[in-house]
C-alpha cells in the first residue's frame, strides 16, 4: 500500500518520519492528518513513536534504522533516548553514535540486510552500524552522490534510487544489495527519494505531490499492495490502484 | 665507512629501535648538545594503510566499473566493495582524482598520504586480516623512510638532545641523523648518554620467525619475551594492550621478509560518562555542584563505576603479565581516569610509584585499538632526518652570544599607553575633577579649584578624543547642556570663559542649553558683562537682559501663572457645586418615580458585602478590624454616656 501524506505544508515524508518494520518514528507538532495517515495503516500493527531528536523535528534525517536498531546521533539528548527506550520495542536496540556527520539519516541507507553509507563514515561508526543494525555494510555512492540515505529508499523488497543514476551503477548497486533497484523520482519530480518518502516491507508514504506514476513506481518496485506477489500483477490492477489513489 | 648505497637500501625497510640492522648499529653514536634540533621534518599524521587482500578472478559478467574489477559471485562482490582499493577509488573520484587500477594502487599504497578507512582507527581488523599481502606497518614505514634522502655531507658529526627532550639524537656515518624516543630507555640508562648506544645494542632483540601465517593468529597468553603494556583513558573510552617487542616476521611471496608487532593481548571498552554539550565527567559535576537527579545523570554515574570495574577485571586478568612488562605506558589525565588505575583497591596491578611507569611524549587522540597501535610504532621506531650542519653551528653561536650578553631588563613598550607628559596628566586629572564638580554644580567648590590650579579659561577637557568629550569640550558646553544656569554663569562672569569656543558638532555651548534658566544665564552674562567682552553674535546668545529683566519676567510669569491656577480652581469649585446640588435634587425625583431596577434598598450587610467585593482577602481583614474597632469605640461612647 502506498499512500501520500504532508507534513505541515511540506512534501518531505522521510524527513519528518522514520518507517521500519518494527517502529514507525514520528516528529512531534505535526497537524493531525499527517498522524492519521500513519495511525491508519499501522495502528495495532507497530508502535508508532512521537519524538524529537536534539530537540528538532527533522527526526528522518538524523535517524536511521532497520527492526533490529536504531541510531541516534551524538546531539540526542538523555531524555529524548530515554523517551525513544520507552516506546520502541525491547528487542530494538537503540545506539547513540559519536560520529562527525551526525544527519545520520542522510549519510546512511539501509534495510533489515544491507546497508550503504558515506564513505567518509568513520572505521567505528561502520561497526557500530554492523553490530547495531545486524546488516552489512558497504561504502558506495549513488549517482556520484555521497549522500546515500538521502538518494536511495531501501526496504527488504526492493529500492529506488536517485533519478539519473546510470543502468549500470543500478546494476552494481542492485548485485550488491540483492534487492531489485529503479530510478524514479517522488514528489512531482523529486530527485531526494530518501527524504521524500519512508518506506518498510508494505507500506510507503510519499509526499503528497507524487504523481500517480511515480506512486504506481513505487508500488512496484517496493511490491506493495495489490503488486505483490500473489495479488495478481496484471495490467488492469495496476490501473486500478492509479485511479483509486488518484482520486 | 659503510657504502652510501648500501645505507639506501636499510632505509628501504623501517627502523625498528630493537632489531636494527648491524651494519647501522655498528656505525651510530649518541651525541649531547643543549641545543634542540629544530624538526626538518614535520612527521605527516601517520594514516595507516592496509593493503586490499582480495584476488581478482578472471573475466565474467559482472564487473566494478570504478575499479575495473570483475568478480563472479555475489560475496566476491561484496568484498571487493569492502576492500580499500574501492574505497581509495570511490575517495578519488569524488575528489575528481582519476581512478587506480588494482596494480597501480598496489605500488601507490607506499606513497599514499591519506587514511583510506575515514578513521584513524583504521587496525583495528588488522587481526583479522593477517594474511594480507603487507600490512599497515610495514606500508607505513616504507613511505617514512622514503622521507629522507642521503646527505649530500656523509660525515656526520654532532647531533645535539635537550636533557629532557623526548627524543634522543643519534648519527650516523653515511646517514643523516637518527631519532629514537627516549622514553623506552631506563632512568639510569637515561642518565648516562655515553652509553646509549651500547644500551641500544644490548636491546636487540632476535625476531621470531613466524611459523605460518596461521600460526601466528595463535596467541600465546604467557609471553616469554619482553613486551610492553600500554593503556590509554580517557572521556569513557579505554584501551590497552600488550606487545611484545620483538617482532614476528612473516615471509611474503618474493621471498621478502616483512616484520610486524605482536600483540599479545588487547582489550577495548567505551561506556558513555561524559556530559553531552557540557563536557567532564558526571563525578566532577557531582563533586562541583552536587549530585544531580536527572536520567542521564544518573546513566552516567552507572556507567562510570561499570567501566571501572571493566578495566579492574582487564588488569587483573593480565596482572602476570603486566608484572613482567619491561615497560608501562600510561595514558590518563583527571583525576578519575588516575583513580580507576592507581586508586586504592584489593588487588591494585598498577603502583603510582613503579619505576616502569611512562608517558606519551607526544599527542594522542581517542583511546583506541589504532591510536595504541601508532604510539607504539611511534615509541619504538627510529626516524631519518636530514640535519644542516651549518644551519645548527650558526644557532649555537647565537645562543652561545645572547648568554654572554648581561642580561638587562629591558623596559617593556606599551603600544596602546605611550608615556605621558606632565602636562598631561594634570589636564587628566583637571578634567575629572572639573567634570565631576559641573556635573554636581558645586559652583564655589568649582571657582575654588579653577583658582587654585590656575586653570585657563581656555581649557578644553581631555584627551580629546573620547565619545564623552565630543560634545562637551569645554567646561562651559558641559554646565550648558547640564543645564546648569549657576554655573554657566559663574564660568562666564568669574572664570571669564569663552562662550564663541564650539565642540565637535559646530555648535557654541548656548546652544546645547536645555531650558529657559540657563538660556537666561548667557542672557544676563551677556547683559553684565557688555556687548564688547565677547563676539555674542558669535556664541549665538540673544540679546542682553538685565538680571532685574529676567527676574521681573519670571516674576511676571509666576504672577500669571498663579492668576491662571486661582481661576481654573475657582471655575471646578464652582462646577462641583452645581453637581452637587443637581445630585441633591436627583434622588428625590427618582424616588416620586416609583421602583426602578436595581434602585432597591439593600441591607446593611449588602452593602458591606459590595465595599468588600474585588478587595484582597489582606485588605478585606483590615477593613473589618476597622469596623470593629469603630463598633467596639461606639460601644464604650454609649457605656460611658450612661
Amino acid at each position: 500500500m502506498a499512500v501520500r501524506a504532508q507534513f505541515e505544508n511540506s512534501n518531505e515524508v522521510g524527513v519528518f518520519s522514520c518507517l521500519t518494520n518494527a517502529y514507525a518514528i514520528v516528529a512531534v507538532g505535526a497537524s493531525e492528518n499527517f498522524y492519521s495517515v500513519f495511525e491508519s495503516e499501522l495502528q495495532d500493527v507497530i508502535p508508532i513513536c512521537h519524538a524529537t531528536i536534539a530537540g528538532t523535528r527533522i527526526v528522518g534525517r538524523l535517524i536511521v534504522g532497520n527492526r533490529k536498531g536504531l541510531l541516534v546521533p551524538t546531539t540526542t539528548t538523555d531524555q529524548e533516548l530515554q523517551h525513544l527506550r520507552n516506546t520502541l520495542p525491547a528487542e530494538v536496540k537503540i545506539q547513540r553514535i559519536e560520529e562527525r556527520l551526525s544527519a545520520l539519516g542522510n549519510v546512511i541507507c539501509c534495510n533489515d540486510h544491507v546497508a550503504i553509507v558515506h564513505p567518509d563514515l568513520e572505521r567505528e561508526t561502520e561497526e557500530i552500524i554492523a553490530d547495531v543494525l545486524g546488516v552489512e555494510v558497504f561504502r558506495q555512492t549513488v549517482a556520484d552522490n555521497v549522500l546515500t540515505g538521502s538518494y536511495m529508499a531501501l526496504s527488504n523488497q526492493g529500492g529506488i534510487v536517485h533519478p539519473k543514476t546510470s543502468i549500470r551503477d543500478q546494476d552494481e548497486l542492485s548485485s550488491l544489495l540483492q534487492v531489485p533497484l529503479v530510478a524514479g523520482s517522488v514528489n512531482r519530480g523529486s530527485p531526494v527519494v530518501g527524504a521524500g518518502m519512508v518506506v518498510n516491507d508494505w507500506l510507503a508514504i510519499t509526499g503528497l505531490d507524487t504523481t500517480a506514476t511515480e506512486l504506481s513506481v513505487v508500488e512496484s518496485v517496493f511490491r506493495l499492495g495489490e503488486m505483490a506477489p500473489g495479488g495478481g500483477g496484471g495490467a488492469g490492477v495496476n490501473k486500478d490502484s492509479i485511479v483509486e489513489s488518484f482520486y | 665507512m659503510v657504502d652510501t648505497t648500501q645505507m639506501e637500501e636499510l632505509l628501504k625497510r623501517p627502523l625498528y629501535v630493537y632489531d636494527l640492522p648491524p651494519e647501522l648499529l655498528a656505525s651510530l653514536t649518541a651525541k649531547t648538545t643543549s641545543q634542540p634540533i629544530a624538526e626538518q621534518d614535520p612527521e605527516p599524521s601517520s594514516k595507516d594503510l592496509e593493503l586490499a587482500a582480495q584476488d581478482s578472478a578472471i573475466a565474467t559478467s559482472n564487473l566494478c566499473s570504478l575499479c575495473r574489477v570483475s568478480y563472479n559471485s555475489v560475496q566476491e562482490q561484496r568484498s571487493h566493495v569492502r576492500s580499500d582499493h574501492h574505497r581509495y577509488n570511490i575517495k578519488a573520484q569524488l575528489r575528481g582524482n582519476a581512478p587506480l587500477e588494482e596494480i597501480e594502487f598496489a605500488k601507490a599504497i607506499g606513497e599514499l598520504d591519506e587514511s583510506i578507512s575515514g578513521s584513524e582507527s583504521s587496525e583495528t581488523e588488522e587481526e583479522d586480516s593477517e594474511g594480507a599481502t603487507g600490512t599497515a606497518l610495514s606500508a607505513l614505514l616504507k613511505k617514512q623512510a622514503k622521507l629522507s634522502h642521503p646527505n649530500e655531507d656523509p660525515e656526520m658529526t654532532e647531533t645535539p638532545i635537550t636533557p629532557k627532550h623526548p627524543i634522543f639524537w643519534l648519527s650516523s656515518s653515511g646517514l643523516p641523523s637518527n631519532k629514537s624516543p627516549r622514553a623506552i630507555f631506563s632512568k639510569e640508562e637515561q642518565d648516562e648518554p655515553a652509553h646509549l648506544v651500547d644500551t641500544l645494542r644490548r636491546k636487540q632483540l632476535a625476531p621470531i620467525k613466524a611459523r605460518t601465517n596461521k600460526a601466528s593468529n595463535v596467541q600465546e597468553p604467557a609471553a616469554s619475551g619482553p613486551h610492553i603494556f600500554m593503556c590509554m583513558i580517557g572521556g569513557g573510552h579505554f584501551a590497552a594492550m600488550l606487545v611484545s617487542l620483538a617482532p614476528e616476521i612473516h615471509r611474503k611471496q618474493g621471498g621478502v621478509e616483512d616484520r610486524q608487532a605482536r600483540v599479545i593481548a588487547h582489550k577495548t571498552f567505551h561506556r558513555y560518562t561524559t556530559r553531552r554539550k557540557q563536557g567532564g565527567s558526571q563525578s566532577a559535576s557531582d563533586a562541583s555542584r552536587g549530585a544531580a537527579h536527572s536520567a542521564g545523570s544518573s546513566l552516567r554515574r552507572y556507567n562510570e563505576a561499570a567501566l571501572e570495574k571493566d578495566i579492574r577485571e582487564v588488569l587483573s586478568d593480565w596482572k602476570e603479565m603486566i608484572d613482567t612488562a619491561e615497560l608501562l605506558f600510561i595514558r590518563a589525565t583527571g583525576k578519575t581516569n588516575r583513580k580507576t588505575l592507581f586508586g586504592q583497591y584489593d588487588g591494585q596491578v598498577l603502583r603510582q610509584n613503579d619505576p616502569r611507569l611512562r608517558g606519551f611524549p607526544f599527542n594522542t587522540r581517542r583511546a583506541t585499538q589504532g591510536e595504541l597501535m601508532r604510539s607504539f610504532k611511534e615509541l619504538t621506531r627510529v626516524k631519518v632526518s636530514e640535519v644542516d650542519e651549518a644551519a645548527l653551528a650558526a644557532a649555537e653561536a647565537k645562543r652561545r652570544e645572547e648568554e654572554s650578553k648581561p642580561s638587562t631588563p629591558i623596559p617593556k613598550p606599551q603600544p596602546q599607553k605611550p608615556k605621558l607628559s606632565k602636562e598631561e596628566e594634570a589636564a587628566l586629572l583637571h578634567t575629572s575633577q572639573l567634570q565631576a564638580l559641573i556635573r554636581r554644580s558645586k559652583v564655589p567648590a568649582l571657582m575654588s579649584y579653577i583658582s587654585n590650579n590656575s586653570i585657563p579659561s581656555s581649557f578644553t577637557f581631555t584627551p580629546a578624543d573620547l565619545p564623552q568629550n565630543f560634545r562637551c569640550p569645554t567646561p562651559l558646553h558641559l554646565a550648558a547642556n547640564l543645564n546648569a544656569p549657576a554655573v554657566v554663569t559663574a564660568l562666564l562672569t568669574k572664570a571669564g570663559t569663552d562662550p564663541t569656543a564650539i565642540n565637535n558638532e559646530g555648535r557654541t555651548p548656548f546652544e546645547l542649553t536645555g531650558d529657559r534658566a540657563t538660556r537666561d544665564a548667557f542672557r544676563i552674562a551677556r547683559h553684565d558683562l557688555g556687548e564688547s567682552k565677547w563676539d555674542w553674535e558669535a556664541a549665538k546668545v540673544p540679546s542682553a537682559v538685565s538680571k532685574a529683566e529676567a527676574e521681573g519676567r519670571a516674576e511676571k510669569e509666576r504672577k500669571t501663572a498663579e492668576e491662571e491656577e486661582a481661576a481654573r480652581r475657582k471655575a471646578s469649585l464652582d462646577r462641583l457645586k452645581r453637581e452637587e446640588a443637581e445630585k441633591a435634587a436627583q434622588p428625590r425625583t427618582t424616588k416620586s418615580g416609583g421602583r426602578t431596577v436595581g434602585a432597591v434598598e439593600k441591607s446593611a450587610a449588602e452593602r458591606r458585602d459590595e465595599e468588600t467585593r474585588g478587595m484582597t482577602p489582606e485588605m478585606k481583614m483590615r477593613l473589618e478590624r476597622e469596623r470593629r474597632a469603630r463598633a467596639a469605640e461606639e460601644r464604650f461612647k454609649r457605656m460611658q454616656g450612661q
